[in-house]
């Protein structure tokens, strides 16, 4: 029984499986969402359609279903590749699996009933919380034994920000959701804020952003087969991310009342994120340093490259929308769903997906059903990503610039229609997109060409390690 | 330095739990945890809203906060502070604003506003982004109009009771008849308001203005004719005022530009009626006078006597409307 359950990799494939398919689901609520804001009229009254109630399960499906899904895909794949060895149990991380995607269906078939707790990223019901937190354990346990029975001595850095990611995810979840008060799963007060956006910035700091790296620094030196530029470099990104990351959620509230010292300390740490970023940047650029154009040839290593560059644009426009007299403006506005999304698809979304298309085959031992589908995809989402951005972001400064002014939110609300509106057509390329990835996917799975054994096994990884030996 | 297993492991554990003591225990433990001079505890019905508020993402559109840079939205000028969230479990202060804030909402509008536009937003506010509650049914809407009245807490109260005040005085002079309801509007408004001429000329441009603030601002209550039949009337008592009536009740049979103007300005308060000093500066609010003046009543007062020295922009214009006579026909 469940024979299919522990076949090696399984587990891993069922992650990337299921994160497409909430790529597609997911993105078609943010539609939902997305055309209530361009006309209210549209399906007006209807309760099951209510913006409040599909929002949630947008943002909660891409992110929990999507992004966090396909990154631990690609995280229990290449931890055992890195450590030559097999996930210590499949059947383990198929029932992560079940706890998670669990979880998330939650979203789609709960909330359109008005059930949902609303601190925004911990609207799951407490016993889908509970789910979550038993994924996140059972992943710990599993990557930590893999570890233990490793045939490989050396830990690669991508094996770090995975049990990193997982660890520390481990605490931020229960402290975010105040698992400990089950009735509210908050705490009375405003000092709820400050656990809510400690969590809710941990939650794409601690959990996607490594994830994400660590899958760059996997896909990057086995793309253009060069040796990691630097392993210092690694170290002090990787310390660097959890010592500063963990003390800006601040930002989040900064004009709320709280107290001023936990402002400077948010402020002086968000810009102070510049370092990790530029650390692992400058160490991924370096290693692919003079083999761009093998990369850019390279479908999933397209994606990858794509991802660390909106890395950069998001971690330059996050330190920047830190800055109180910068927030002034943008705070409230579009302008910060426009840092949201060109984060979370844009650096985290397009890493995932890099390393899904890298890993697939690796996975499921079969080749791409379609390497053109790949690249179409990725104009896809870039072209549908850089208009959100455009587009996101000047309704965002109309909105601020006239409230700074003095003009009523009502007001401005006429002037932001064409906004809306190009925001949902946008849209539909990104959909569009999910879509041809899950075809592609499903595809793979059935008709790929099978890859030679040897393809799978010893080749690949050398690439990789080789860096262990630079300095 | 190599990286090991246990390196890794406790390594990263204890830098995040510092981390966790700076940015999360430390603010949990010194920040003191008090009632400020506004809170006040909510009643079953205002608990039962803050819950419909939770459960139906309000929060996605609607923060709670007033921030120093605020200018133009309800509640300006007061900001924030911790001990407004005292006991709320959870205070939403929420990231966005697609509407406005609602920390000082209490008091804004009349209750029968607010039910008005619950069923729909559109009823009030054309140009509103907000989704109907209608499916919500009556009790709900019920619950949540009583969480809104409390937001803002003593602030708001002191609103409230003002606002139930002139409710009281509004409906009773409503059910005098049509007539006798006009006459206590316009005695409620300042005498000196009351015998002055819109001082703008009705151009034709400037009734396109009125037009379009008339569009965006009004046509849900008073309606597209100007006789009070938008679709907020079923709800609202007193309804919207329907224009046409004050044919019959011009001031020293020519004035009403400044009781128009005042009446906007300022709102009714107790009625639907909203102020509208806020959204809409003073030109906009005479030219959406002259429009209901010439559109709704036939007759403009625009530019007649006492005028002081015309502003430097307006252009030739000569008022050729009649009054009408005291029983509301066109002379
Ligand atoms: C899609 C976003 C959205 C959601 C969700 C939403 N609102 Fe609104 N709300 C708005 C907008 C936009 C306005 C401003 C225009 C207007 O008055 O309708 C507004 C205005 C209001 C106002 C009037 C403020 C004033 O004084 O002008 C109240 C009260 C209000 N909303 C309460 C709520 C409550 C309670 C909920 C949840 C049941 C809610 N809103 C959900 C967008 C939203
Ligand atoms: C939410 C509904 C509502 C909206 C929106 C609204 N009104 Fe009213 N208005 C009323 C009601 C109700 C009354 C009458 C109150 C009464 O009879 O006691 C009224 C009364 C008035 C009066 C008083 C007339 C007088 O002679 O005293 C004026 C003028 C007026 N409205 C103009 C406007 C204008 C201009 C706008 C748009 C900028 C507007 N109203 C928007 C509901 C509304
Ligand atoms: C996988 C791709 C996507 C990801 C990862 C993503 C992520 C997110 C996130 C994190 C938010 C919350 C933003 C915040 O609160 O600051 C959000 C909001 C939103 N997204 Fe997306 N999104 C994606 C695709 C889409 C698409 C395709 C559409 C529209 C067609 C869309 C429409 C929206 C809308 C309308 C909101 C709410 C904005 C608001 O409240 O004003 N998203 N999304
Ligand atoms: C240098 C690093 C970064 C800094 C300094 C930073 C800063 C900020 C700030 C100040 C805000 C709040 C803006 C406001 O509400 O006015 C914000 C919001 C957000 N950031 Fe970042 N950011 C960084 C990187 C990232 C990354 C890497 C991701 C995702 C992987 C991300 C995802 C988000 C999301 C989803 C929000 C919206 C939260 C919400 O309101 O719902 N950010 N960021």
């Amino acid at each position: 029984m469940l024979k299919f359950a522990s076949k090696p990799q399984s587990a891993a494939l069922a992650f990337l499986v299921a994160g497409s398919a909430w790529f597609l689901i997911g993105t078609l609520y943010g539609l939902v969402a997305a055309l209530h804001l361009m006309a209210p009229e549209l399906y007006n009254n209807i309760s099951w359609l209510n913006f409040g109630r599909m929002r949630p399960i947008h943002v909660n499906t891409v992110l929990f279903g999507f992004v966090a899904t396909t990154l631990v895909g690609c995280a229990i794949y290449y931890v055992p590749a890195l450590l030559r060895t097999r996930l210590w149990s499949e059947r383990l991380g198929w029932f992560s699996w079940l706890c998670w995607n669990a979880a998330v269906l939650s979203g789609p078939t709960v909330f359109p009933f008005g059930l949902q707790q609303n601190r925004e990223y911990t609207e799951y019901l407490y016993p889908f919380k509970v789910l979550i937190m038993l994924a996140i354990l059972t992943l710990i346990v599993n990557l930590t034994l893999t570890i233990a029975g490793r045939k490989e001595k050396t830990l690669y850095v991508s094996v770090w920000y995975a049990v990193g990611a997982l660890i520390w995810t481990a605490g931020v979840y229960p402290i975010g959701n105040v698992m400990w008060r089950p009735q509210t799963q908050a705490l009375p007060g405003l000092v709820d804020s400050i656990l809510l956006w400690f969590y809710g910035h941990n939650m794409v700091g601690l959990l996607l952003t490594p994830l994400a790296i660590g899958i760059a620094y996997f896909v990057l030196p086995r793309v253009t087969r060069a040796p990691l530029y630097s392993h210092r470099l690694s170290l002090v990104g990787f310390w660097a991310l959890v010592a500063t990351y963990t003390q800006i959620g601040g930002h989040h509230i900064l004009q709320a009342p709280i107290p001023n010292w936990l402002r400077t300390v948010t402020v002086v740490g968000s810009i102070m994120m510049i370092l990790p970023v530029f650390v692992v940047l400058a160490n991924l650029w370096l290693t692919t340093r003079g083999r761009g154009m093998k990369l850019w040839g390279d479908p999933a290593g397209r994606f990858v490259l794509a991802g660390t560059m909106w890395y950069l644009l998001v971690c330059l426009q996050g330190p920047l929308q830190s800055l109180p007299s910068v927030q002034a403006v943008t705070h409230f506005t579009n302008w910060v769903i426009g840092h949201s999304h060109i984060a979370v698809l844009g650096f985290a979304g397009f890493i995932a997906l890099g390393g899904m298309w890298h890993m697939l085959p690796l996975v499921c031992g079969r080749k791409l059903y379609s390497a053109r589908l790949v690249n179409l995809q990725f104009g896809l989402l870039l072209f549908g990503l850089v208009g959100f951005f455009a587009v996101l972001t000047t309704a965002g400064l109309i909105q601020g610039h006239a409230w700074a002014t003095g003009e009523t939110v009502y007001v401005v609300l006429p002037s932001l229609n064409v906004y809306m509106a190009l925001r949902a057509m946008l849209g539909l390329f990104i959909i569009a997109g999910a879509a041809v990835g899950l075809y592609n996917v499903v595809m793979t799975l059935r008709h790929g060409e099978p890859l030679e054994p040897a393809a799978l096994e010893a080749e690949p990884l050398d690439a990789a390690r080789a860096g262990e030996v630079s300095p | 330095m190599k990286m090991t297993p246990a390196l890794l492991i406790i390594g990263g554990l204890l830098v995040f739990w510092s981390a966790v003591y700076v940015s999360v225990i430390l603010p949990w433990e010194t920040m003191p945890d008090d009632k400020s001079a506004a809170w006040m505890k909510w009643t079953p019905d205002e608990a039962a809203g803050h819950d419909l508020y939770i459960r139906n993402g309000c929060s996605y559109c609607h923060s709670q906060f007033v921030r120093a840079v605020d200018w133009a939205d309800a509640g300006a000028g007061r900001l924030a502070e911790r001990g407004d969230y005292y006991e709320q479990e959870p205070a939403i202060l929420g990231t966005e604003r697609v509407g406005p804030d609602l920390s000082q909402e209490g008091g804004e509008h009349s209750d029968d506003w607010q039910r008005a536009h619950f069923i729909n937003p559109r009823n009030t506010r054309p140009m509103s982004l907000m989704p109907s509650w209608e499916f919500l049914g009556d009790e709900k809407i019920r619950q949540l109009t009583a969480y809104v009245r409390s937001l803002g807490g003593k602030t708001a109260a002191y609103r409230v009771a003002r606002q139930d005040k002139w409710h009281a005085a509004a409906t009773a002079a409503w059910k005098l008849g049509v007539d006798k309801n006009v006459d206590w509007l316009h005695e409620q408004v300042p005498a000196v308001w009351r015998p002055m001429p819109n001082p703008y000329p009705a151009t034709e441009a400037a009734l396109q203005r009125g037009e379009k603030t008339y569009q965006t601002f009004c046509i849900g209550c008073h309606g597209p004719m100007g006789d009070g039949q938008g679709p907020a009337m079923h709800y609202l008592e007193p309804p919207p005022l329907n224009f046409t009536v004050l044919r019959r009740h011009l001031v020293d049979g020519k004035y009403i530009g400044g009781i128009f103007y005042y009446q906007v300005m300022n709102g009714i308060t107790g009625t639907g009626m909203p102020y509208f000093k806020r959204e809409l500066e003073s030109e906009k609010i005479w030219d959406v006078s002259n429009y209901i003046e010439v559109r709704f009543l036939g007759y403009t007062d625009a530019t007649l006597s006492p005028q002081g020295i015309p502003a430097a922009y307006e252009p030739a214009w000569e008022n050729t409307f009649k009054p009408p006579s005291a029983t509301g026909e066109s002379k």
